[in-house]
């Protein structure tokens, strides 16, 4: 089987996001069984991945410039270097072995795009603070953060096809499909969940599974008795030797998307890596 | 196997818990059919006597099982209607069930947990562990209910309601009553990891922090005792008819009159459970 997960990202001003990337891919390396635990990266300035102490950990590294606007991972299907890919966000972790999804997924699916998202203390979320648009324009809630497609499907094909030319005109595609709440920013989520509906796929990429099972760190929806832009106000972020990680009181055992890009610290990476190196 | 029913009952100034236990161990022993067993102390058991009901709890009950009075300099707040009294809160030693029980499993209940119905007894033969209540649902509507009624604070785990617990004795859950008698002993300590007001000790905490700690710090998706109808202290009971337990509910600065008939119940109004003690045994 050829399988691998897929990060991409770009040189950013205030987030190093490559050390997120980094981070992600010892995680990956560290929980998952062989074979499915590869990993290519996409960025901007591949002469930087030489600079980690184990650029091994991404087995492709791609460099890749060619769009300008903010958001490449609506070029997935032709970046990936794999037939069958899980994209991810880099500020992401994996905290035990998810090697069984991707049997499901390679088996069944041409196309998958994650649909529900979980708070720390394992609650589905179910607020749209942060989703209006998905809700009065009646969109699938999709999730671009972890994405399933096979490379030679025609369906993932369209879908991404798609996408790219509604991100490419935000306007004209808010204007006319999403006019009930135009959104801020048209995003890639918006930019997935609006391509499904128009091509009609929605209830075949985005049904109801158990899995993926992806903790969503934005604070406004991590049903806390109060307002909070950032969870780790009020929340501890706790990782162990073993790569444990703790969110408050909570033992997380599903992909932690941490949102908090500084959550991830030297002393984090280090932690991760001792752990690769002895694997 | 031997199965059977636990309930404590340490009386102060203020709740004759005794006859709470009279009440809820008649209830229980007339619903789910089963041997029951009294925890209390020698105090109350005087006043057991005193008050002539001695004859009564000892039907009810197969055994009597004397401890020493839990010492406490824990108070709380109990309601009754608007009436609100600060009073000391003893019953701080269930983390003893464990080693009192004298059955192999336990079904543990508070004094004020009235059964009317054979519902629990659906759970001792899949109980192989610690099977506590998930969650209480108030007999008025949701929107009475806090944040804080379902969890322990404003960003930990979810609140068990050790109202109802029903244990099989083996290593697993002497580990569980162990860990519950630590974070009683350790309970501020345990406030400052989960964040928890300690002004007061309840053991509800107790019980969902170790049944947590236990689940691997997790929100583990395991089995449950049914959710707790509870009527809340504000609430005054004011008759019994059989098994129709008639209340005054304080909703929204008006009273409204209802009845709850059948349904096993939590009755948080202890005082006005008392009044109604006699008619509720009458009714037996």
């Amino acid at each position: 089987m050829n399988f691998g997960y897929l990060i991409i990202i770009s040189e950013h001003a205030e987030v190093d996001y490559l050390k997120l990337a980094y981070a992600l891919a010892l995680s990956i390396k560290n929980t998952q069984k062989e074979g499915y635990d590869k990993v290519a990266l996409v960025t901007d300035k591949a002469e930087r991945v030489n600079e980690l102490k184990s650029p091994w950990v991404f087995n492709e590294v791609i460099e890749w410039n060619e769009q300008s606007y903010w958001d490449g991972r609506s070029w997935m299907d032709q970046l990936s270097p794999w037939e069958n890919t899980v994209c991810l966000d880099a500020d992401m972790l994996f905290t035990r072995d998810y090697s069984h999804w991707i049997d499901y997924f390679v088996e069944y699916e041409d196309l998958y795009v994650a649909n529900k998202s979980f708070t720390y203390r394992s609650e589905k979320i179910t607020s749209d603070f942060y989703r209006k648009t998905f809700t009065v324009n009646h969109l699938p809630n999709l999730y671009s953060f972890y994405t399933f497609f096979k490379k030679d499907s025609d369906i993932a094909n369209q879908f991404f096809t798609l996408g790219r030319w509604i991100l490419k005109n935000p306007n004209e595609f808010s204007n006319l499909f999403l006019s009930d709440y135009k959104p801020k920013v048209l995003g890639t989520d918006e930019a997935f969940a609006l391509s499904s509906k128009i091509l009609g796929i929605e209830n075949d990429i985005a049904y109801d599974l158990d899995f993926p099972r992806v903790v969503h760190m934005k604070g406004m929806v991590q049903n806390f008795p109060w307002p909070a832009n950032n969870w780790s106000d009020h929340l501890g972020f706790y990782f162990n030797t073993n790569g444990e990680l703790k969110i408050g009181n909570f033992e997380q055992t599903d992909i932690v998307h941490y949102v908090e890009k500084d959550k991830i610290t030297d002393e984090h990476i280090s932690l991760l890596e001792e752990i690769a190196w002895q694997k | 196997m031997t199965k059977g029913i636990l309930i404590f009952a340490h009386n102060n100034e203020y709740v004759d818990y005794a006859k709470l236990a009279l009440v809820s161990g008649s209830l229980a022993k007339k619903y789910l059919k089963m041997p029951i067993s009294l925890v209390t102390d020698k105090h109350t058991l005087e006043w057991i006597k005193k008050s002539k009901i001695d004859s009564d709890i000892n039907n009810v009950f197969e055994q009597i099982i004397e401890v020493p009075p839990p010492v406490t300099n824990n108070n709380r707040h109990l309601y009754d209607g608007k009436d609100k009294s600060l009073v000391p809160f003893t019953n701080i030693n269930r983390c003893s069930a464990y080693d009192l029980t004298p059955y192999d499993t336990t079904l543990l209940i508070d004094s004020d947990f009235l059964i009317f119905s054979d519902a629990l007894n659906n759970y001792w033969d899949v109980c192989d562990d610690v099977l506590i209540a998930e969650s209480v649902v108030d007999a008025v509507g949701q929107h009475r209910l806090g944040h804080l009624d379902h969890h322990i604070s404003d960003t930990g785990i979810k609140m068990r309601w050790a109202t109802t617990v029903m244990f099989e004795k083996n290593e697993k859950t002497r580990r569980f009553f162990n860990l519950i008698s630590y974070i009683k002993d350790e309970y501020e300590m345990f406030a400052d990891l989960f964040r928890f007001n300690p002004l007061q000790y309840r053991n509800d905490i107790s019980f969902s922090i170790a049944k947590h700690i236990m689940d691997g710090y997790t929100e583990a998706e395991t089995y449950h005792l049914p959710t707790l109808l509870t009527v809340l202290d504000r609430d005054i009971l004011i008759d019994v008819k059989n098994k129709d337990l008639i209340f005054l509910f304080d909703e929204k600065n008006e009273t409204l009159a209802g009845k709850i008939q059948g349904r096993d119940v939590h009755i948080m109004n202890k005082q006005s459970l008392i009044r109604n003690a006699s008619n509720i045994l009458e009714s037996i």
